[in-house]
């Protein structure tokens, strides 16, 4: 519970009706996308304007109370879980689109606007915004830039940070910050790029320009299927290895082609062992030309299937399986858990194989569902909370899964961000050195860590307690630090 | 915490220092005048700030261990690639180790199938190029200049090409960095994406070696275009060849090169370099890369375009040297200017404005230009809004140096007031440290702060890009 006096000077910012206190008003926030962990938060804060994001700050400072901000909630490693001892910054309210320039190609939002609003409003000049993670209908723009998102079409058009031109925020001290500017680019740290991926550990943002890409006249998706895991996979790095870079690149195995396809109709063979679904965009001419080439190499590849969208209704047909898969999942399982690595593509089929051992070895299914393109896995673990262990058993499962990545010279997270969940991870993947830049960079920006505090970046000392620090040469790091 | 730097180390510590690095790198480390002055500039307006002694690691612990040795004695540490930079970077204001990193010359590795390939700082441009020869891949980052891969990351360089294959920002995939205090620091990695941690990749790219030396790249690398054409386009008037342009860019046509050259530099050019068959107007040089279909499509919507603003008969190159030599008279533009007036010193401008500002913002400034009655052609890669003036003017005559001073600087004042940036792609370095505060303000006391938190002794690089 925030103090009476706290509570007193939130009062003399933002009207009653934009601070919610009482319990049945604050469960909504108590988790976002991550249902694993749940929070109920002291407070949550809706303001409306600059002016008011600004003075809550001031006092958040002055008051050393921890500040967690928050766009729909629909992140998937827990960066707007709440803080104990802290607030839910809630940005819902900064809903507007505020400019758009066709000439200039961009267009300047509010950071609660939500990522699919922006390529709607963009249509009418024959735009689009490119990053379209799957929860696009939902997601804002500000929760975008704080995990720099990705999507199925971020291998050829690129993330979130590819596609932002400047970012409007506030320090924790209140002082207002822009980043970045409308011209390509900008001189001094790149600290626009900072930003984003920062997971509302830096500032927090009050309004976003973004670069909008022109609509493509045509595209195509070819749907080819295989009997085969490791086929699929040589499909994949065929393609990338031709020199195309196809619009989206996505692969989906055979037990989540069952949960979906009853369910959405998309037109999946349902014996296949993996299929890969491959999107050409641009003119006629340079679509047919790409199709035909993929049409080669999948085929080369083995498939035993290989189906080309007639036309826009078939191909939105074909991508709506893999958009629903996530939530398909909870057709066939209770609970799942969404882990999120990403690998070397050329490391693709092994990995699928060991997940497959790996699945066995825990007795939990994996349904593996990702884009393939860039290597970035999506292995959703199929699980009962209500069955004694599983939780635990999921928990394991996917830290090995997380391990392998990091082995074959991956990363922990290609796009969902490191939250709460992958904080311990973190130790394995970089070296105390590193970390020790991770905490200069914040330290620069928010002195008191009052900014999501216990997200995204370890301290040394969370990393010893986990037992994982990199002994080089023999030597252990930092051992003034207890080892438990 | 003490944080504001010495204006210069203490003499015995710097002599210590040398001393010990001479011992340990022998013919390595060497204080002989010539060296130390050819390591104490780049190109561009000359500087004479010379470093104390100028040393060769062949290997990242080497260069851990010298910056460590900086660290515990407080003096600075300048990293050096052929000094190709241009606003001053590689000055050795307050002395100090310059560490020539041109020996670190190793393509470690290339995978083909990955489409990246991890290099030293050390290796340039052109040397990975011809190393790639044959695996039918190519690094497209062009920025006119042979420079080093690691000087290029540093200062985040741009090019001819980067309208669509990005700069330095969008092709580094990962770095190992060598930090203040000399320890070593790998970022990123060879995974496509990830979102793990801040971005300290980006941060290290383009901070022009004030947070930490560079010593090896991971490259994002691209296939070879099946099909390359070149081509060249006249137009009656500035404004044309400007807004054909922006049209274009406004249809999405992937056009890998675009570049304006203005009734003036494209006299220079075909006088400097004997180019035949054009005349001194207005021109656009194209570049388009992609399957033979492609393009030919890309080139017949880019003809329809400049049709509809008076544009001549396209002049193809397809042969590749014909384009070499159309290129390369892009890039000797400088020289070419220069023997416009023969004796005449330049000032180069470097604005980068936003492409539906560009138009007014280069017209504005011709008109500028002719009031002054100097002589400055005008370049650039206006596909990303960003183009070059170089302003010619007799060294021996105050007035008309000072006029030219002008003239730099009230282009440089149009570009920030149209929202853009006087530096699009020559960095800050030294010469452009009070462009930072017109651009940035508030966010210029991050900076400031991230310095601090990385380099407390402000031992890399000190002087440069973020005013302390």
């Amino acid at each position: 519970m925030l103090n009476p006096a706290l509570l007193a000077a939130l009062g003399n910012i933002l009207p009653a009706t934009s601070i919610l206190t009482a319990s049945e008003d604050t469960r909504p926030y108590e988790c976002d996308g991550l249902t694993l962990f749940r929070e109920e938060p002291n407070a949550v804060l809706l303001p409306e304007n600059e002016a008011q994001v600004v003075a809550i700050l001031k006092l958040c400072h002055a008051a050393r109370l921890p500040v967690v901000a928050r766009g729909a909630g629909t992140g998937l490693s827990g960066g707007a879980l709440p803080d104990r001892n802290g607030v839910i910054l809630s940005l819902a309210k900064f809903m507007r689109i505020l400019a758009i320039d066709p000439l200039a190609c961009t267009a300047t939002v509010q950071p609660g606007v939500r990522n699919l609003a922006i390529s709607e409003a963009a249509a009418p000049h024959d735009l689009f915004y490119a990053p379209d993670p799957s929860s696009q209908i939902a997601c804002t723009i500000g929760g975008n830039v704080a995990e720099n998102s990705g999507g199925v079409h971020c291998l050829k058009y690129g993330l979130t940070v590819h596609n932002v031109r400047r970012v409007r925020a506030v320090l924790i001290t209140g002082d207002v910050v822009e980043f970045g500017g409308e011209a390509l680019d900008s001189p001094g740290y790149d600290l626009l790029a900072l930003i984003c991926g920062s997971e509302g550990l830096l500032a927090v943002i009050t309004e976003v320009t973004v670069k909008l890409t022109p609509k493509p006249q045509d595209a195509r998706c070819v749907l080819a299927a295989f009997d085969d895991v490791v086929k699929a996979g040589a499909a994949v790095a065929a393609i990338i290895g031709a020199g195309i870079i196809p619009a989206g690149l996505e692969m989906m195995d055979r037990l989540t082609i069952s949960a979906v396809e009853p369910f959405v109709h998309a037109g999946y063979p349902q014996n296949a062992a993996a299929i890969l679904l491959c999107e050409a965009d641009g003119t006629p001419e340079e679509v047919a030309e790409e199709v035909a080439v993929v049409n080669r190499l999948m085929a080369q590849s083995g498939a035993t299937l290989i189906e080309v969208s007639r036309d826009e209704k078939q191909r939105e047909r074909f991508w709506s399986g893999r958009k629903a898969a996530f939530g398909a999942a909870g057709r066939i399982s209770p609970d799942y858990y969404c882990t999120d690595g990403t690998i070397p593509r050329r490391a693709l089929a092994a990995v699928l194989q060991r997940i497959g051992e790996l699945s066995e070895q825990f007795g939990l299914p994996c349904m593996n569902v990702f884009h393939a393109g860039d290597g970035n896995l999506h292995p959703l673990i199929l699980y009962d909370a209500n069955r004694p262990g599983d939780a635990a058993r999921t928990q394991a499962f996917g830290t090995k899964i997380l391990e392998l990545c990091v082995e074959v010279g991956g990363t922990i997270t290609g796009e969902h961000g490191v939250g709460v969940e992958k904080m311990g991870d973190m130790c394995m993947q970089f070296a105390p050195a590193e970390l020790e830049r991770f905490l200069g960079v914040k330290s620069a920006f928010d002195a008191e860590g009052l900014l999501n505090p216990g997200k995204a970046v370890p301290t040394l000392h969370r990393c010893a307690e986990m037992g994982r620090m990199h002994v080089h040469r023999g030597a252990l790091p930092h051992p003034e630090l207890p080892r438990f | 915490m003490t944080t504001d730097l010495i204006a210069r180390p203490d003499p015995r510590s710097v002599a210590e220092l040398v001393q010990k690095l001479c011992g340990d790198y022998g013919e390595r480390a060497v204080t002989s005048q010539s060296v130390r002055e050819h390591h104490s500039h780049g190109e561009g307006l000359a500087d004479s700030a010379l470093p104390d002694v100028v040393v060769f690691p062949h290997s990242n612990d080497e260069v851990a261990e010298i910056v460590r040795l900086c660290h515990l004695a407080r003096v600075p540490v300048i990293a050096f690639g052929v000094g190709t930079s241009l606003e001053g970077h590689v000055a050795a204001l307050y002395g100090g180790v310059c560490m020539d990193l041109s020996q670190m010359n190793g393509v470690l590795e290339v995978n083909a199938q990955d489409l990246d390939c991890r290099v030293q700082a050390g290796v340039t441009r052109e040397q990975l190029n011809a190393e790639l020869k044959g695996t039918g891949l190519f690094f497209p980052i062009d920025p006119g200049a042979n420079a080093t891969i690691g000087g290029m990351a540093a200062t985040r360089a741009s090019g001819t090409n980067a309208v669509r294959y990005g700069t330095m920002r969008e092709n580094v995939l990962g770095l190992t960095v060598v930090a203040a205090d000399g320890r070593i620091v790998k970022t990123g990695g060879r995974a496509r994406k990830s979102s793990a941690g801040y971005d300290l990749t980006r941060l290290f790219v383009g901070a022009e070696g004030t947070l930490g030396v560079i010593t090896e790249i991971q490259l994002r690398l691209y296939g070879v275009p099946e099909a390359i054409a070149a081509a060249v386009c006249q137009f009656p008037d500035l404004a044309s060849a400007v807004n054909t342009v922006i049209a274009a860019m406004q249809t999405g046509i992937p056009v890998a090169r675009i570049e304006l050259l203005d009734d003036v530099q494209m006299d220079a050019c075909i006088r400097y370099s004997k180019l035949e068959g054009f005349a001194p107007k207005p021109t656009l040089f194209f570049e388009f890369h992609g399957s033979p279909a492609g393009v030919r499509e890309q080139s017949q919507a880019m003809q329809a375009i400049s049709d509809e603003f008076g544009g001549s008969a396209y002049q193809w190159a397809t042969q590749a040297e014909d384009r070499t030599r159309l290129w390369k008279a892009r890039h000797a533009a400088y020289y070419a200017a220069l023997a416009l007036k023969p004796g005449a010193m330049g000032f180069a401008t470097d604005a980068c404005v936003p492409i539906s500002r560009l138009a007014d913002c280069i017209l504005e400034t011709k008109v500028d230009i002719e009031k002054s009655g100097l002589v400055a052609p005008i370049v650039g890669h206006v596909g990303d809004g960003n183009f070059h003036l170089v302003v010619l003017f007799d060294p021996n005559d105050a007035g008309q140096r000072e006029r030219a001073e002008g003239l730099a600087k009230a282009v440089s004042l149009r570009a920030i007031a149209m929202g853009g940036t006087c530096t699009g792609e020559h960095g800050i370095g030294w010469h452009k440290l009070d462009v930072l505060a017109q651009e940035h303000g508030e966010a210029v006391d991050l900076m400031r702060a991230v310095k601090r938190a990385l380099d407390p002794f402000n031992i890399m690089n000190p002087g440069k890009t973020v005013p302390l």
